[in-house]
């Protein structure tokens, strides 16, 4: 199929995707929620905090805790997006807005890139604009400017990118809730995985842990394998993190949990793919 | 227009479409007839590639039924029609024309012509929550002639219907015949087919008994609900 002839039902399905989305109430709920609530802790950029005895200064205190609200937006959309795509393909169904669609010059890949790129682009624009929120009360009220944040904030979505594939994936496989939980569940032990490992490699760590005669860095275990190939959901956001305070990310070399997702990604939206074209359509 | 070749569709150990071949042609006004659970909605899905058949194949205008382009110039009205409750009958239309890529000109005038042709003037801006059965009904079948389609696959149109709503859709097939439109009825209601269409088919356990013009069906003075009853029955 030529490109410009497949473009404008994608198009369609991206606008009706974000549309049918937006106007439910419990979208523009939860929305709101989520903005009060970032609104609600630049009362904590305002205190002093005092570290070993010396004041720490308003600069420092921002960035810090910019990059605590980063990382909690991140995972909050995060689980929103995997709310938001868990149920799309179900209730697509159920108002017959899937029948009516594929019953037109339309293929499968077509919807399904459609709904993958319109969750997507939601989810985006949910946490661009928290995140921007951060960015403006930090600015605006702080005088601390962070154009970084923002380009954090857009690398982060690959995050996003993974969930809504792989959410949308597992509904079609199981229900919806426990597609939503897998995907939960992937993220929060990658989560933990990734704050061990982290915890592991601090100067405390190494100073309490006794060395070992054999050495550790060649000692290659299953479950390190599985710890390098698990979904590097923390480690893609603590990379763009890093570019808040312009420091250097050295959890794995530099870009490697950002491949690791998009290559996740790649994947499951090739097993998406599949499935959905093997799919009967009620 | 139509052309199915050796289709057999299986569930697991069920069967529910054996070995059907038949052909529609253009301007014909054909009814797939049977009794529930025969494979008249399994062949209809197909015809859609709404479902793969298991083996043999189907196509519409000459393009597999698996490739997307089959479907331009195709109305579908599928059994229990649903419509989002949350947009009204002129938005659902709006985006049936849109997904046909018509311009939102045309599209408006299409949508102005068909609200008037299924009797819905007055309603349509009312949200789809607060229509009857009937009304959606009328509402999915003006989304299938969205764009003035060759082909017209309706699959239990009157289904739910009360006697006035079935009666108000069969006249307004009934006005369609004269455009050269081909249409593909899914019915077990057999005055209403008798009263429509020019040829039948009837299935039975996936199987197909008999396709022929209507008058070659019913023979010796038997009504087409006769001749049926006696083939289903075996």
């Amino acid at each position: 199929m030529e490109t410009s002839k497949a473009l404008p039902p994608i198009t369609r399905i991206i606008k009706y995707t974000l549309i049918d989305e937006v106007r439910h109430k419990s979208f523009v709920v939860m929305f709101v929620i989520c903005a009060i609530c970032v609104f609600l802790i630049r009362g904590c950029y305002q205190g002093n905090y005092m570290v070993n005895g010396h004041y720490l200064d308003a600069g420092t205190v921002v960035r810090a805790l910019s990059k605590v609200t980063f990382h909690i937006i991140g995972a909050g959309v995060m689980v929103i997006a995997a709310l938001l795509s868990m149920r799309i393909f179900r209730r697509d169904r159920n108002e017959g807005m899937q029948s009516c669609v594929l019953s037109k010059p339309i293929a499968r890949w077509q919807y399904v890139m459609g709904k993958i790129i319109g969750l997507w682009v939601l989810s985006v624009l949910f946490m661009f604009i928290l995140h921007s929120i951060v960015f403006l009360i930090t600015s605006i009220n702080l005088k601390v400017f962070m154009p970084e944040y923002l380009v954090a904030s857009l690398l982060c979505s690959i995050n996003l990118l993974f969930v809504v594939i792989a959410v949308l994936l597992l509904s079609l496989l199981m229900p919806d809730i426990i597609a939503f939980l897998c995907v939960l569940g992937v993220g929060i032990v990658g989560f933990v995985a990734d704050g061990i490992a982290a915890a592991s490699h601090s100067q405390m760590a190494q100073v309490m842990m006794p060395p070992s005669g054999a050495s550790p860095q060649s000692d290659l275990t299953w479950w390190k394998v599985v710890y390098y190939l698990w979904p590097k959901l923390l480690g893609a956001q603590q990379m763009a993190s890093s570019l808040i305070e312009g420091e250097s990310f050295h959890g794995f070399g530099p870009t490697y949990p950002l491949i690791n997702v998009l290559l996740y990604c790649l994947i499951l939206g090739a097993l998406l793919f599949k499935r959905f074209r093997n799919e009967d359509i009620v | 227009m139509i052309e199915l070749k050796n289709v057999t569709k299986r569930y697991d150990s069920l069967t529910a479409v054996d070995n059907v071949s038949f052909s529609v042609k253009t301007g014909e006004y054909f009814a797939l007839l049977g009794p529930n659970g025969a494979g008249k909605t399994t062949i209809v899905k197909m015809l859609l590639d709404f479902t793969r058949p298991t083996s043999g194949s189907l196509s519409l205008n000459g393009i597999l039924s698996t490739h997307a382009e089959c479907r331009t110039s195709i109305g579908y009205l599928a059994e229990n029609h649903h419509i989002p409750s949350y947009l009204s009958g002129w938005q659902y239309l709006l985006r049936c024309a849109e997904l046909l890529d018509i311009n939102r000109s045309d599209a408006m005038d299409q949508c102005r012509r068909i609200v008037e042709l299924i009797g819905m003037q007055g309603r349509e801006y009312a949200k789809v929550g607060t229509y009857s059965k009937g009304m959606i009904q009328r509402f999915g079948l003006g989304a299938a002639l969205m764009g003035d389609p060759k082909l017209l696959i309706l699959d239990e149109p009157t289904a739910g219907l009360d006697p006035i709503g079935i009666r108000e859709i069969r006249q307004l097939l009934e006005s369609l015949k004269g455009q050269g439109m081909t249409m593909f009825l899914n019915s077990h209601l057999l005055s209403e087919v008798e009263k429509i269409c020019d040829t039948a088919a009837i299935i039975n356990r996936g199987t197909l008994l008999v396709k022929d013009a209507i008058p070659a069906i019913v023979k010796d003075g038997d009504t087409l609900e006769d001749m049926f009853v006696r083939l289903v029955k075996g």
